[in-house]
């Protein structure tokens, strides 16, 4: 049994019955005396009538008050709950279901899949509203959202809405889904609030706790209706409110293989042509499995690999295939069924070689081999142009050049900026062009510091240093794109010793390499102009032998390569897309028209177009895994890949320990969704709402007063 | 038609406002004397009786000089004799009767109707005393028909003040033992005492064959109660204090209050004494008539 008030903040009102009392001492205490020539006749009053009048006066007071208690307690609209509230009444009631249907629901469970059982509880929750109650639907695969705008009150409707549901391939984003639920439950209409959490509570689901400001931990977007921040706080008010949390955690099998990631690269020399595919395969099983990769290209398969691992272990498929490299290619990597079928399949695809244009400017009057001269010689080796075409000019030539020809710059120690180049390249970066800046002896420190070229402000300058022995180039972080492959261990793949560079404290973006003990040798970060603004890449340290070795070394050539083409395609190209995440391509040559997504489904969409020296068009966010092809006027532009989130793969769920902490300042409690559904919500979230019964009783106290006040005239 | 502008002069109210106490006497006296056109009483003191004949001896100025011209022989007129009455009156001066809700208080209102009974009786050659008490006698004036007692009782009636509480019987058993002679006894209280002790007392004087008017003062406020808010009430005479709600308790105060006199009058009644309640609201002339119903039946 339980006992709660939908609204708490009436029971102040209870404070007016003392108050009664408190008025009725301190009145009687300076009850005025009066002089009376005899007491005889009250002294026998006294004995037969005063003290009934007495008495009364205590029962006035104490009718009194209860009727101020009742009033009250009615206000506050107290509910019982349990066995002793009996009967199918209870308080109107708004609910928020907050149900899975992220990517590891579709595996199958006692009844169906795990998401049909979620709607059958989902439904069962729904048979128990009464008129009246409003109910909310929100989604739990990233991003979560609220299918029913504004809740419902019919039913029907959210039947229809729950038999609509299908399971998606996007990851589980429990707290921000949560978070949502009480967002809506912070604005609906009737005070008693309730949260049904249904799902199969996989740990990888719990990002961090649901009352944590800012949503910190989320992987994936604010979602609908709010920042983290507002959920944040709306999630504590509901805290101090008391919506109430149901959770039904659903059991599925948990052994699952999956293909958490497929690389592709190019080989060069004498294997000119073929791609290297590379597959990883997790068992997350608890037992051994040995099990075949087949590999899809276009298609058709090209190749089969078997792979045997241990629980938990991570191994890899590696394929080679020979493709045409002027044109777009798909594949996916395949594992046979099991647990989840979703993640059983990884897509990738491989773009044509193409060649990127990219403008080296040096400063005026440069004769001798500087940066320039090895940034050209390093992006273009050959002097094919096979991958990017340089073009050397002058600084003073700069503003003649046209802007949305070059998808990177690249300054090479060209010194101080006049108004007309700086004012050239802040709208060069503006619109998404990148920049690559190669500080040098011509660097002034005071201009850089004042913002002179665009994107240094989170870059600030200390002085320049010399070591005569050198530094030891570094990588600042494990794992980054710009320098996959490029390090081994804790070190780069060749020693780079450098004896000059500039000392500075980075005050946003990425550190990609480092100068031990001194401080950053190579960012990269946003550039000014909003979201859309193009990425700017310093690096610390001239390309200049009296610099460091990276002129000797054949270290400059892939990491220039890989920053001009960080620059150049920014965030678009690195790594993969996720479902529920937006989906941008570059357009190979910058074509401008109107172009059509194909979906992996067949249905097509408009991408939207940005504006900038680069084509991009881009999908607000992928609801499929697959390949989408973009096209115009019918000819294949770029092909876009989306996989699915490797954590929904792990199905382990998270034990209710766990949860409860994720949960922690929201009253929750879990049903087994096994069991009788009906009995236990019934048992937890039905009472009977008691203020009708405060107000008879206030009503019957007051006829009470009404009589005993009368009987003071007798 | 009788004249009622009298009554403005045995108002208590107007009456407490005069200066001195044989004036307020006076005024009351006369107002009521002035009120009361072809009364039976007018000079009943000095009441003619028959004629007989003149007898040597007679003083001359008893003959009658209209019967002589007439029947032409010698009459004298002959008088009753002079009741030569002795009057006791005896004032309750305990605290009780310092009570007052509005206007005069109980012994205000009895002094003045003490000086009014002792005004009149004086005048008509009777001769009065004064008895002052509370718990014991506090003044005693024997009986005189002198001129000046009524200066001295006037005076005595100025100076009662109240004082302690009552006990009426003592005060009447020891009165009635000191009294020889057949007399009128006048009680003037508010008998805030136990009856038990009071109606021996009055007995005992009608035992001792004196005649007894019992003026019971009360103010208006004591038998109605009508009190609008919760007090503590404090007894004036013992200091006890009770609190109460007067507005539920006033019926029953009422009755209780309404039965007591009613015993009072019973009791009276059967010992044939007047017993006269008089509200300090009410104008003299209630009390006066009393007495000299009395004084009649003296007669």
């Amino acid at each position: 049994m339980n006992f709660t008030f939908l609204n708490a903040a009436f029971l102040f009102g209870a404070l007016a019955a003392l108050l009664q009392l408190i008025i009725h001492l301190f009145s009687r205490r300076r009850v005025e005396t009066v002089d009376f020539s005899s007491l005889r006749f009250l002294r026998e009053l006294e004995r037969r009538k005063i003290r009934r009048v007495r008495i009364r006066q205590i029962l006035l007071l104490v009718v009194r008050s209860l009727i101020i208690l009742f009033v009250a307690l009615a206000l506050a609209r107290p509910t019982l709950s349990g066995a002793l509230a009996g009967g199918r009444s209870h308080a109107r009631t708004s609910v928020a279901i907050v149900l899975d249907e992220s990517g590891s629901m579709a595996r199958d469970g006692a009844r169906g899949t795990l998401l049909d059982e979620a709607i059958a509880v989902a439904a069962r929750v729904v048979d128990l509203l009464d008129e009246g109650d409003q109910a909310f639907l929100v989604t739990c695969a990233a991003p979560p959202r609220s299918v029913l705008a504004g809740g419902t009150f019919s039913r029907g409707t959210l039947v229809e809405s729950l038999d609509e549901l299908e399971p998606t391939a996007a990851a589980t984003e429990y707290a921000d889904a949560v978070r949502l639920g009480l967002e809506l439950l912070d604005g609906a209409r009737n005070l008693n609030r309730e949260l049904y959490l249904v799902g199969d509570m996989q740990r990888s689901g719990w990002t961090g706790p649901v009352l944590t400001a800012g949503g910190s931990g989320s992987r994936g977007s604010d979602g609908a209706g709010g920042s983290d921040g507002e959920r944040a706080s709306s999630g504590k008010r509901a805290a101090d409110g008391g919506p109430s949390a149901y959770v039904f955690p659903l059991e599925g099998p948990v052994g699952n293989l999956f293909i958490s990631d497929v690389a592709t690269e190019r080989r060069y020399g004498g294997t000119a042509g073929r791609i290297a595919v590379t597959a990883q395969v997790k068992n997350g099983s608890r037992r051994r499995a040995k099990v075949p990769v087949r590999l899809f290209v276009d298609g058709v398969q090209v190749g089969r690999s078997g792979v045997d691992l241990s629980p938990g272990e991570h191994g890899t498929a590696q394929f080679s295939v020979a493709l045409d490299e002027s044109a777009w290619h798909s594949g996916w990597a395949e594992l046979p069924d099991d647990a989840l079928e979703i993640d059983n399949r990884r897509y990738f695809v491989v773009p044509p070689r193409l060649t990127t244009e990219v403008l080296i400017v040096q400063a005026d009057g440069e004769l001798d081999r500087g940066d320039a001269y090895y940034t050209e010689l390093a992006l273009d080796p050959s002097g094919n142009a096979e991958r990017f075409s340089p073009s050397v000019v002058p600084l003073s030539d700069l503003i003649a050049q046209d802007q949305g020809r070059f998808p990177a710059v690249v300054l090479a120690d060209v010194g101080r900026l006049d108004a007309g180049a700086s004012a050239w390249l802040a709208r060069h970066v503006e619109t998404g062009g990148g920049l690559v800046i190669i500080l040098g002896d011509r660097t002034d420190v005071r201009a850089w510091n004042e913002g002179e070229v665009p994107g240094s402000s989170v870059l600030v300058l200390r002085e320049p240093f010399e070591r005569e022995a050198g530094v030891r180039l570094a990588p600042a972080s494990r794992g980054h794109p710009l320098t996959d492959g490029l390090v081994v261990g804790e070190r780069l793949i060749d020693d780079i010793a450098v004896t000059r560079g500039f000392a500075a404290d980075l005050e946003g973006g990425e550190e990609i390499l480092e100068f031990p003990g001194i401080g950053p040798a190579l960012t990269v970060a946003r550039g000014p102009g909003g979201e859309h603004a193009g990425e700017v890449a310093v690096l610390l340290t001239a390309i200049d032998p009296h610099w460091n070795d990276l002129p000797r070394s054949g270290f400059l050539v892939p990491l220039l390569h890989r920053i001009v083409r960080e620059v150049s395609g920014g965030a678009a190209r690195r790594g993969d897309v996720l479902v529920g995440e937006g989906l941008e391509v570059i357009l190979a040559d910058g074509a401008a028209g109107r172009i059509e997504v194909t979906l992996p489904d067949g249905t097509t969409a408009t991408p939207e177009h940005r504006a900038g020296s680069r084509a991009v068009v881009a999908l607000a966010a992928a609801t499929l895994p697959g390949i989408h092809t973009f096209s115009m006027n019918g000819t294949v532009v770029a092909l876009g890949v989306v996989n699915v989130d490797p954590v929904e793969s792990d199905l382990s769920p998270a034990d209710p320990q766990e949860i409860g902490r994720h949960l922690e300042g929201i009253a929750h409690r879990f049903i087994d969704p096994s069991g009788d559904i009906g009995a236990g919500i019934l048992e937890a979230r039905h009472g009977r709402e008691l203020w009708r019964l405060f107000v008879y009783g206030a009503l019957a106290l007051l006829a009470f007063e009404m009589y005993l006040a009368r009987q003071r005239t007798g | 038609m009788p004249d009622e502008s009298y009554r403005r002069f045995l108002d208590p109210t107007v009456v407490s406002k005069l200066a001195t106490m044989e004036l307020r006497a006076r005024l009351v006296v006369e107002g009521f004397v002035t009120g009361l056109h072809k009364s039976p009483y007018k000079g009943f003191s000095v009441e003619f009786a028959e004629h007989r004949q003149y007898m040597p001896g007679d003083p001359l100025k008893h003959i009658d000089g209209k019967v002589y011209g007439k029947t032409d022989r010698f009459y004298v007129k002959e008088y009753e004799e002079e009741t030569n009455l002795r009057g006791y009156v005896l004032l309750d001066a305990s605290a009780s009767m310092a009570y007052s809700s509005e206007g005069i208080s109980k012994l205000e209102y009895s002094r003045y109707l003490a000086a009014a009974l002792v005004y009149l009786m004086l005048k008509q050659q009777d001769s009065v005393g004064l008895l002052v008490f509370d718990q014991e006698i506090r003044e005693f004036l024997p009986p005189r028909a002198h001129p000046r007692q009524l200066h001295v009782l006037l005076s005595a009636l100025a100076a009662a003040a109240p004082s302690s509480s009552t006990d009426i019987g003592l005060v009447i058993h020891d009165l009635a033992r000191r009294m020889r002679k057949r007399g009128l006894v006048i009680l003037i209280s508010d008998l805030l005492d136990d009856p038990a002790d009071i109606l021996p007392g009055l007995k005992h004087f009608r035992h001792m064959r004196h005649e007894v008017v019992v003026f019971h003062v009360l103010d208006p406020r004591e038998t109605e109660f009508d009190f609008d808010v919760d007090a503590t009430f404090r007894d004036m005479e013992t200091g006890e204090l009770m609190t109460t709600e007067p507005f539920s308790i006033r019926g029953d105060y009422r009755n209780a209050v309404r039965d007591w006199m009613t015993m009072l009058r019973r009791e009276c009644a059967e010992s044939r004494i007047d017993y006269v309640p008089v509200l300090t609201s009410t104008p003299y002339d209630r009390a006066l008539f009393s007495y000299l119903e009395k004084r009649k039946r003296l007669g």
